[in-house]
């Protein structure tokens, strides 16, 4: 029960809450000291080389360290290779739940991801259709993303219009666009994928979300939009926390709920078109962190936005560390491991939500 | 704060809602606002909190337009209290009550300040809802959800409440509690309170004044009694009502009486002795059954009496607690002439009334149908030392039908 947790959460705290939130600052010290730890882990594990097939040999604790602060053969591994894959890992963690937690905060419903307004399909459809109408020729490596990311934010266009009549965004109506748009690209992505079969592997992995070759410059690229993203979504805490409430309640708090709703859809379908570009469709972060915070720190904004977005570049750094490390020789897609993790977890959710509260 | 509305009208599309409404709320003033369903109470609400965008020209608050402030200027002045609130997320009491300082950031980048902080343990501790403050909302039963939200409304420190039907989810008590609590935050901190309400009792029992609104239009603006009439809440409503005094409060309340359904009337008179409330169910069931019914001599202030009245019923009248006198009794006489069945009904009978049972004997002789109704249980009714009894059984033995309750009267007349 998630409302016994609060419940009891708050028996123990209601003094330090009440003195000024010594809880959450706990809670967020917290997180920020398992990111570090994890970080530590996920950088100093894994192989040599960038990707597994051809090389697999270990590398000792030493060899690692040696690598990482002096200049052996392995510094290119570090500096080059697996630093700025965990540092994207992070990012994009980051980006995609606290994009979610916006999204959530939107529709008023715990079941909202980042990409339901559409972002992951029109990603997927540029992607596919990148290599077809050869765009690799004159954008090189960064047709597929630049693509990938106009698509998206086409799609999210599209379906913001659809959920919008006379100035006002009509939640409903943007979910249920969302969706239906959302199986129309699937099929067209189905068809890309039939006809260029020779991308076939490529385009898999992209569909499944994972991070192979990750240069500081796509870090960069994709730092920005999160940083920025995660800033204005987490100084628009409060009014998210009365959005919840209703429009109606939001308006009657000072909230502009129409100007609140464009801001958060236009800031997330940014950070998520931005996130997927690069690395594919990495689903559930988006989902379950948020769910996860809440059930830690409530539904406070304020706190769940910082929270969730530290959480959500753990669970992806972590979840990339497993992905890269599990199967010896091989590198799996991180998104089958998110799934594998958030599927179960959100059948959880959506059944206790049926039984009880939700959290 | 002074709230001046001057000409207010909205219109959803081609429909016109509000009508060129005009009205005036001064300060520390609880002031309802009722109407039937869609007159236009909400919408008239949600015009104040600009919500809906009407020409809000027409509203004045301490005499700056509302147009012209911002929207957490509006929420600093009017703190709203909706019917009820509910979210699946899980926010504890204070949450929802720290939502109300939302109006007084002074920037999205300042922290919670210490005066946030208190305004919010303050709101907790008037409302008395501090033990509700770390509780999950979602769990909370519906009166001290409300009591959370009439919190968060104080934490807003607005200038006025403005609630809508706030009451309305709510059992009797959570009702009464919740209306005290209003009326207690408009006394001690002169809050003024502006509140749609439906129950027409609370309403007479808290408001200062009331005004009613009817197809978009005010009807009338002024204290309960003024508003209360019966006349009014008949043709706003299109219920017939009396209107009270509670002894105890000394507000007036309402009963609705029938609904105001048509009922055939056949024609057949029927003239009823009766009184000290003996005769109001047997004059109510046989307006029902469609009789035309006429009763005397009744005294001024029985229940009967009023109760003939409110049926509209001719009736003789004598003055309070005075003997029937010669007039009353001939005029009683000239209705039970015009009748063609008479009932007495149990009624007590002492030295003032006995005029009445010989009003009987005499539809007797004048040939009419006497029906007289005898409870098995009939004791005290006779206060003139058994003459009452003997008289009664008298008009049996001379041919009038005795039966032993309503029921068997109303058969008795139909065969």
């Amino acid at each position: 029960m998630v409302g016994s947790t609060a419940q009891e959460q708050s028996g123990q705290d209601g003094q330090s809450l009440r003195t000024g939130r010594r809880r959450p600052v706990l809670v967020l010290s917290g997180l920020c000291a398992v990111l570090a730890a994890t970080l530590f882990v996920a950088i100093l594990v894994g192989y040599r080389g960038p990707i597994g097939p051809s090389v697999s040999d270990h590398m000792s604790f030493g060899q690692a360290i040696d690598g990482i602060f002096g200049s052996t053969s392995d510094s290119w591994t570090f500096w080059d290779v697996r630093i700025p894959r965990v540092a994207l890992a992070g990012l994009i963690g980051a980006g995609l739940a606290c994009a979610g937690t916006a999204m959530q905060a939107v529709f008023r419903n715990s079941m909202a991801d980042p990409f339901i307004i559409g972002v992951s399909s029109g990603a997927a459809v540029g992607a596919a259709s990148a290599g077809l109408i050869g765009l690799t020729a004159v954008f090189g490596v960064y047709a597929s993303p630049l693509l990938a990311f106009v698509c998206a934010i086409i799609t999210v266009f599209v379906v913001y219009k659809m959920g919008t009549a006379h100035g006002r965004v009509y939640v409903d109506t943007l979910l249920l666009s969302g969706v239906a748009i959302a199986s129309f690209l699937g099929a067209v992505v189905s068809f890309l994928i039939f006809i260029a079969r020779q991308q076939f592997d490529q385009l898999i992995g992209w569909l499944l979300g994972s991070l192979p070759l990750v240069t500081w410059t796509q870090v960069g690229i994709v730092a920005l939009p999160v940083i920025i993203g995660v800033f204005i979504i987490f100084i628009y805490g409060r009014e998210l926390n009365a959005l919840l409430l209703g429009e109606e309640t939001a308006h009657n708090l000072g909230a502009n709920p129409e100007s609140l709703k464009q801001m958060m859809l236009a800031v997330s379908a940014l950070m998520t078109a931005a996130a997927v570009a690069f690395v594919g469709i990495i689903g559930f972060v988006g989902l379950i962190v948020p769910h996860m915070m809440r059930l830690i720190v409530g539904a406070d904004h304020r706190i769940l936005v910082p929270a969730s977005t530290i959480f959500g570049a753990i669970f992806l750094i972590a979840a990339d560390t497993v992905a890269r490390t599990i199967i010896t020789g091989q590198e799996l897609p991180v998104g089958i491991i998110t799934a594998l993790c958030g599927g179960p977890f959100f059948l959880y959710l959506l059944r206790r939500s049926r039984t009880g509260g939700i959290s | 704060m002074n709230l001046k509305i001057d000409g207010l009208s909205f219109s959803f599309g081609q429909r016109r809602v509000l009508k060129d409404i005009s009205l005036e709320v001064s300060d520390g003033e609880f002031v309802g606002l009722m109407g039937p369903n869609g007159s236009g109470k909400t919408t008239m609400l949600r015009c104040l909190t600009r919500f809906l965008p009407s020409e809000s020209r027409a509203v004045l608050v301490d005499m700056k337009p509302l147009h012209t402030l911002t929207d957490r200027e509006v929420a600093s002045i009017f703190a709203v209290v909706p019917q009820s609130s509910s979210t699946d997320f899980p926010f504890t009491g204070r949450d929802i009550v720290s939502m109300g300082r939302l109006p007084h950031m002074r920037s999205r980048l300042s922290g919670t300040r210490k005066g946030d902080l208190d305004a919010v343990q303050n709101a907790l501790d008037i409302t008395g809802a501090a033990h509700l403050a770390d509780r999950a909302f979602f769990q909370l039963s519906g009166g001290e959800r409300q009591r959370i939200v009439i919190a968060r409304a104080l934490a807003q420190e607005p200038a006025a409440l403005l609630l809508d039907e706030p009451t309305v989810y709510l059992d009797i008590s959570g009702q009464l509690d919740m209306m005290d609590l209003i009326k207690r935050l408009n006394k001690e901190k002169s809050l003024t309170i502006f509140a749609v309400l439906h129950d027409i009792n609370l309403a007479a029992r808290y408001c200062d004044r009331i005004a009613l609104l009817n197809q978009g239009r005010l009807e009338i603006i002024g204290s309960p009694s003024e508003v209360l009439t019966p006349e009014m809440i008949q043709s706003v409503y299109g219920v017939e009502v009396a209107v009270r005094r509670d002894p105890f409060t000394s507000s007036i309340y309402v009963m609705p009486r029938t609904i105001s359904t048509s009922v055939a009337r056949h024609g057949t008179r029927v003239h009823l002795l009766c009184g000290g409330g003996s005769g109001g169910p047997l004059m109510k069931t046989l307006f029902d059954n469609g009789y035309s019914v006429s009763t005397g001599v009744l005294n001024v202030l029985d229940s009967d009496y009023e109760i003939a009245n409110e049926l509209h019923i001719p009736v003789v009248a004598e003055v309070p607690f005075a003997q029937i006198s010669d007039e009353a009794h001939m005029e009683n006489l000239r209705l039970l002439n015009e009748a063609s069945f008479v009932i007495v009904s149990p009624f007590p009978v002492g030295p003032g009334n006995f005029k009445n049972l010989e009003a009987a004997e005499n539809a007797l002789v004048m040939g009419k149908r006497v029906v007289v109704i005898m409870p098995s249980d009939a004791g005290a009714i006779d206060f003139v030392g058994g003459k009452a009894t003997t008289f009664v059984k008298n008009l049996i033995s001379r041919g009038a039908y005795k039966v032993s309750t309503v029921e068997e009267a109303l058969g008795s007349i139909r065969s």
